[in-house]
């Protein structure tokens, strides 16, 4: 079992590093978080295309799995970024399985910076409940247990809404996200979660050469992230939680790979949940897009 | 045949100025704080950091201000050459770096580490003709 998983693993994160070769040095700023929003927003215009897998060791009575996601970020304003998820789902032992797609929107509620930079979230999912991408958690944390065969029918419409503060200090950013969903498929009442984040750039002056391994290609950071339960049953118990380490590494002027090997705190989690990432940047998106249907720019 | 050479020439003159911005109009609502206005530039000891801000700028600016700095006019972009701009305080440059101005489609560049806006000021202030 350990063997398809690392075979599972080996070949998708072939494909995220192999386009990193291709690419010339110098670096994008990317946040290294994988599930804490920052105030930061995509800048108008560019889209950024992300491909992520999160890895979950099991425990005993689990399964590994490869969580592959497909995200597709675009700044639709200097306030205002909109962005589409495609996910699936591989488990060792189990099956393949494409796990449904995420809508969501967040808009900067002040055109200045504060002491704290408030955004409102909100997004729409269309899932099934072998979803495992773990882009958030909220209620009890998703079922690692069951099969394939028994969660992927069941479909989850879902409406979530998260309060993100988020503040710059001295280098350091500080993020905390309240989150609230509503499932209108089951009667789960209203789930809470939370998600809070520090990091902070390696190097904070600006090499005049281009290097691959400057420091100020790199951030450091942790996150910690988990359910609250639901209004039917709030609180911590029966809920998971997640501590993770968080790099980021600026491989390029427009992309960026992501790692973090998290760990779960708590019974209802998997003992480690190691997350990938890598962003690549098109800027001025729009603009190449107006080229291609011939419209002057 | 001159005519054609001075045709050319006239041409070649005439190609960057459709990437520019001669017409930009500042914003008379986008105002620095007369605090964040009084702010000196803790680099300005160190011209040799422009070289990093060059950098950053390609990386973070050119999109919309073009590689000489010159603005777009299809973007509505600041023509950083002009001394309307340059004649802006080291700390107003900052502040707008760090906030933008979202009505205008400048988004806020305060992911950037607070030393990297600096050299991005320093650089801002090589491309004086």
């Amino acid at each position: 079992m350990i063997a398809t998983q690392l075979h599972l693993m080996k070949n998708f994160h072939l494909a995220i590093l192999l386009p990193l070769l291709l690419q010339l040095p110098s670096a994008a700023q990317e946040s290294p978080f994988f599930v804490t929003y920052t105030h930061h927003m995509e800048e108008p215009g560019n889209l950024d295309l992300e491909f992520s897998t999160t890895n979950g060791l099991p425990r005993s009575g689990q399964r590994a799995y490869v969580a592959p996601y497909l995200e597709l970020e675009y700044g639709v304003t200097a306030r205002w970024t909109s962005e589409l998820y495609l996910e699936g789902q591989s488990t060792s032992g189990d099956s393949a399985v494409f796990t449904g797609w995420r809508w969501e929107n967040r808009y900067k509620l002040l055109g200045r910076e504060h002491w704290i930079n408030p955004v409102l979230y909100l997004e729409y999912e269309d899932l099934n409940e072998a979803s495992r991408i773990q882009k958030e958690i909220e209620g009890g944390g998703p079922d690692l247990t069951s099969p394939n065969a028994l969660l992927s029918p069941t479909r989850d419409h879902e409406l979530e809404s998260k309060l993100i503060l988020s503040s710059d200090y001295h280098d350091w950013n500080i993020s905390e996200n309240f989150i609230l969903a509503k499932n209108f498929s089951q009667s789960e009442g209203i789930e809470f979660g939370y998600a809070f984040g520090v990091s902070r750039p390696l190097g904070t002056l600006a090499s005049g050469r281009d290097c691959h391994f400057c420091r100020e290609n790199f951030s450091l950071g942790a996150e910690v992230y988990g359910g609250l339960g639901s209004t039917l049953d709030f609180g911590l118990h029966d809920t998971a939680h997640y501590f993770a380490p968080v790099l980021s590494w600026a491989v390029s002027d427009n992309s960026t790979l992501r790692l973090s090997p998290g760990v779960g705190l708590t019974h209802e989690t998997n003992p480690v949940l190691i997350r990938l990432g890598y962003t690549y940047e098109i800027q001025d998106f729009t603009q190449r897009v107006a080229k291609l249907f011939g419209r002057r720019p | 045949m001159k005519l054609i050479g001075w045709g050319l020439f006239a041409a070649l003159l005439a190609t960057p100025a459709f990437a520019q911005n001669p017409r930009y109009q500042p914003d008379p609502e986008w105002r620095a704080p007369a605090e964040a206005q009084a702010r000196e530039n803790p680099l300005a000891a160190r011209p040799e950091l422009a070289a990093g801000g060059r950098k950053l700028f390609i990386r973070n600016c050119v999109e919309c201000h073009g590689r000489d700095g010159a603005g777009m006019e299809k973007k509505h972009s600041a023509d950083l050459q002009l001394s309307l701009v340059q004649q802006q305080s080291d700390g107003t440059l900052f502040w707008k770096i760090t906030n933008g101005n979202a009505k205008c489609g400048m988004p806020s560049f305060s992911k950037l580490p607070e030393l990297q806006r600096w050299q991005i000021v320093l650089y801002i202030r090589t491309l004086k003709p």
